[in-house]
């Protein structure tokens, strides 16, 4: 409880911040330290594409509600069209979330992507195709994140400016009335 | 504190210095004040089975159903109301629940298990819903063809006798970039089909060639093989059958059909001749 008064703010859910860096760290390590221990491809393929799954499925599912406040999903309507919903708290509740857990949560969002392009370098220049495969998939899996939620912060940005527009609307609307009132 | 009667204040700063007066005195009967809050988190609603509290501190990944604790600082006791109050802007179409945000963990993880079930059953069982294809796979999801697809390639390169890596990547690029040529391919023949709802429907309808997979695995005279896979293979085709065609115009209809069956045969002979 202490922690909390102090000035500098510390980690508001430290057990959701863990399970979303613990699971990218998992598949880039194993990735990275499997060619030394493992010769099997099959097993560094499929350990490596479930962590980044499952990765996935954390930050969309649990630490990007948790931590910054934003959802996104795709939903088909009845005329059978897709639609990309893109879901955030409301304004006070954003204003309320702590800086070092969506600091946190976005910097290790592009770190990951930025680390699964250099992988990809590398085993494009060693001409190993099926290598290639392993973070061709998770790559994808980091963009689609990133891009899912960058969408939803904009969405939100979005939302603040109306609300902040209608909340003045609303002043002007009311102090405009009570002027008139008076005199 | 207020100097009003020495130094005439401009009226302006006369009520900030009002306003950070009653913060003061706010903050002085803050463990007062914390009870008259309404306990909102039990205001949250549907695919909850206990009250979610997402924001006080010590949160844990599962959080517990345990209300947030009456005596924290104020910053807590105001975020947890806060947190479970309604969402900016949910614009749902179908009546699925707007709370998701709040939801426990294990509640979306239920979610997501109950969807992967109810695909596989509208997508390889008979159904009434077969016949309205647009709506059965309304809820697509990737994690099943991801399962199907994994577990193909798995069974392939465990019956392999050599070059088993090579197996299970030409196994799964094979499965993943067929899933998207075909789409492609409806989608250029002018058909309505949504690309990922697609997608999650030819992984789904893997399933059988997956158990006629793995029954080769563990037999292995030929003629049972032979015999096994084309059952499997019959009912992959038959489950993928209604929806690719109610994709295009039915002039095309072979056209779209006959790219599905084909790698569907070549997966089944590659399941056949795997040695």
């Amino acid at each position: 409880m202490e922690r909390v008064q102090t000035t500098e703010e510390n980690y508001a859910n430290p057990k959701t911040c863990l399970f979303h860096v613990l699971f990218k760290a998992a598949s880039l390590a194993f990735y990275i330290l499997s060619a030394l221990f493992i010769d099997s491809f099959v097993i560094i393929f499929v350990v490596t594409v479930f962590l980044a799954a499952l990765d996935f499925w954390v930050v969309k599912n649990v630490s990007g509600r948790i931590l910054v406040g934003l959802r996104w999903w795709n939903e088909i309507d009845e005329r059978g069209e897709s639609i990309w919903k893109f879901e955030c708290l409301d304004q006070e509740s954003l204003a309320r979330m702590n800086k070092k857990d969506s600091w946190l949560f976005w910097w290790t969002l592009y770190i990951t992507a930025v680390a699964w392009i250099f992988l990809a370098i590398f085993s494009l220049i060693r001409f190993q195709a099926d290598y290639l495969l392993v973070v061709g998939v998770c790559l994808s899996l980091s963009v689609a994140n990133i891009v899912g939620f960058t969408k939803c912060r904009k969405d939100a940005k979005k939302q603040i400016q109306q609300f902040a527009s209608q909340t003045i609307a609303s002043h002007l609307t009311s102090s405009l009335q009570s002027a008139f009132s008076i005199v | 504190m207020s100097h009003s009667d020495t130094i005439p204040l401009h009226p302006s700063s006369q009520s900030d210095i009002d306003e950070i007066e009653n913060l003061i005195n706010a903050d002085v009967h803050s463990a007062t004040v914390l009870p008259a809050r309404p306990p909102s988190p039990p205001r949250v609603s549907i695919p909850i089975s206990h009250s979610p509290s997402p924001l006080p501190p010590y949160q844990k990944v599962h959080p517990s159903a345990s209300p947030p604790p009456v005596v924290p600082a104020v910053p807590a006791a105001a975020a947890a109301p806060a947190g479970s109050s309604r969402i900016g802007i949910s614009s749902d179409a179908f009546g699925s629940p707007p709370d998701t945000l709040t939801e426990p963990v294990w509640d979306t993880v239920k979610r997501d298990l109950a969807r992967i079930v109810s695909n596989l059953k509208l997508v390889v069982f008979p159904n009434p819903y077969r016949e309205d294809p647009g709506r059965a796979l309304r809820d697509w999801d990737l994690w099943g063809p991801f399962f199907f697809i994994v577990f193909l390639g798995l069974t392939l390169s465990w019956s392999a006798s050599a070059k088993k890596s090579e197996v299970f990547a030409v196994a799964f690029a094979i499965l993943a970039a067929g899933a998207i040529i075909l789409t492609l391919n409806v989608l250029l023949l002018g058909g309505h089909i949504i690309f990922f709802q697609s997608l999650s429907l030819l992984g789904y309808c893997l399933f059988p060639l997956a158990i006629g997979a793995l029954i080769c695995m563990l037999e292995g005279n030929v003629i049972i093989k032979i015999v096994v896979v084309s059952i499997t293979l019959a009912w992959s085709c038959w489950a993928a059958y209604p929806f690719m065609s109610a994709a295009v115009n039915p002039r095309r209809k072979a056209l779209a059909l006959y790219p599905v069956f084909l790698m569907y045969i070549s997966v089944a002979f590659f399941i056949i001749a795997i040695d």
